[in-house]
């Protein structure tokens, strides 16, 4: 009986979403912000990535109200798992030779592909919350490779300090210059230069410094459960 | 360009199967399963869904990624001609901060069921239920 | 010249394809294993050098991540292969 019920509310569940979705065809929607972010954000910020002229500067709010979701996130699970920086007394066994050795080698690599991805952010598809998670990824694969060197949990959390106070100092610069909240304010520079698209770097790289302590340190209280 | 039209008809309604297959499945996951830990995992491939039918959303015919290359054509007609054939960005972006709080929430989501097992030694969410009512009167009682 | 970047596209899906399908059909863990590390990476081996007949200009990325597969997906296998060995996950015995 329970099974004929459970089939038909999927079947009238996927009905109904189809009748809602259906009338969205693709290719043919409306653009109506669209079209103005294309034909002005050039112009406006000098970013050759227009999504990151999206979620900085158009929207750089709503990337403020993100972080915050995800500081209260990394937040909550500390409290809910409790930091408990007792690793020497739950001796997990090590990971081997075999990973050691692959840590050793990756981990530069990691760094500088988390790096590029942060600080190219606005030329190329990437960012900050990508790029800090691959940071997050690569000190997460020292501590996999090795329990000894775990991640430190008071390192992480004046990295995470100094990023959130960096970009919110970033927005209020822009304040008192031009007296509206995180607008970018540099120099725009030359479009698809290293150098361009004035502050959406810098803000870039305090958000990918933030997003990589938060996950390194939500990563490590995840992995430090005691058995 | 008949031909082409068709082909095009064809991809939405795949994408519409598949991203409300979606979707189906994690509320099936979520609401029909016994063990916690398929919930959370229902939760991933609900909003796996969602977020196709955003981008989706956004995609223009013929359209271009949201990312101007030609950088040493500094005419400013040249570049607003290839950024008046790009896709929406915005939904995009919308796409980006939902997978960013969705890690959050999955990740908020383990460490309740962690806890949980660590507390009652079990995942499954009837076995769960009775030990929960029982302790439960136990401390009425215990307050009594 | 693209009718070869097609063929090499096709050999790589069948290889993914057997390689899921290995993921369901295995009796334990370490066959899984197998199937989920040789046949993925042969398949996305197979079907990058298909890129690589439709894109010749794109061939340094596409050595760069085929080697990186080369590296990453032997370590990772034999890492949870190690993991389940050490929780005492027995072995499949049995033939049918």
């Amino acid at each position: 009986m329970q099974r004929w019920t459970t089939i038909l509310f999927l079947t009238g569940l996927s009905i109904v979403l189809f009748a809602i979705i259906t009338p969205l065809v693709l290719g043919q929607s409306p653009m109506l912000v669209g079209k103005l972010i294309n034909a002005s954000a050039v112009n406006d910020t000098g970013a050759a990535n227009l999504v990151t002229a999206v979620v900085l500067a158009y929207r750089g709010l709503d990337t403020l109200g993100e972080l915050a979701i995800l500081f209260t996130a990394a937040t909550a699970i500390g409290i809910i798992l409790g930091t408990t920086d007792k690793t020497q007394t739950t001796s997990s066994p090590t990971a081997g030779f075999i990973v050691a050795t692959a840590a050793k080698v990756l981990f530069p690599l990691l760094l500088v592909f988390a790096l590029y991805i942060i600080l190219h952010g606005h030329l190329t598809p990437g960012g900050g919350f990508q790029g800090g998670a691959v940071l997050a990824a690569a000190f997460f694969l020292l501590t996999l490779a090795d329990s000894g060197n775990n991640i430190k949990h008071k390192v992480t959390q004046v990295i995470e300090a100094l990023a959130g106070t960096a970009f919110i100092v970033l927005g209020l610069v822009s304040f008192a210059l031009q007296g509206v909240f995180l607008q970018p304010w540099l120099d725009k520079g030359e479009l698809g230069s290293l150098f361009s698209a004035g502050s959406l770097p810098l803000l870039y790289l305090a958000l990918g410094l933030k997003v990589g302590a938060e996950l390194a340190n939500l990563l490590s209280s995840l992995a430090n459960v005691e058995k | 360009m008949m031909i082409w039209d068709d082909i095009f008809l064809e991809v939405d309604f795949w994408i519409n199967i598949v991203s409300i297959a979606l979707i189906v499945i994690g509320i099936y996951g979520i609401v029909f399963s016994q063990h916690l830990l398929r919930m959370v995992f229902g939760l991933g491939l609900l909003e796996a869904g969602v977020n196709i039918l955003l981008v989706k959303a956004g995609y223009q015919k013929e359209a271009i990624a949201p990312i101007v290359t030609q950088a040493s054509d500094t005419m400013m007609s040249n570049i607003l001609a290839a950024t008046a054939q790009m896709v929406d960005p915005v939904p995009q972006a919308m796409v980006l901060t939902a997978i960013v709080i969705a890690a959050g929430v999955q990740a908020l989501a383990l460490s309740l069921v962690i806890r949980i097992y660590k507390k009652y030694g079990t995942l499954d969410s009837h076995v769960l239920f009775l030990a929960m009512e029982r302790d439960r009167h136990l401390s009425l009682n215990q307050k009594d | 010249m693209q009718l070869i970047g097609d063929i090499f596209f096709l050999s790589g899906t069948i290889f993914l394809f057997l390689g899921a399908l290995g993921l369901i059909r295995m009796p334990d863990v370490y066959n899984r294993i197998q199937a989920g590390t040789k046949a993925v990476t042969l398949g996305s081996i197979l079907t990058l050098m298909g890129i690589f007949f439709y894109f010749p200009q794109w061939w340094g990325h596409l050595c760069l991540i085929i080697l990186f597969l080369l590296f990453t997906n032997p370590v990772s296998s034999s890492a949870l292969a190690r993991a389940f060995y050490r929780n005492g996950i027995s072995v499949w015995t049995k033939t049918k």
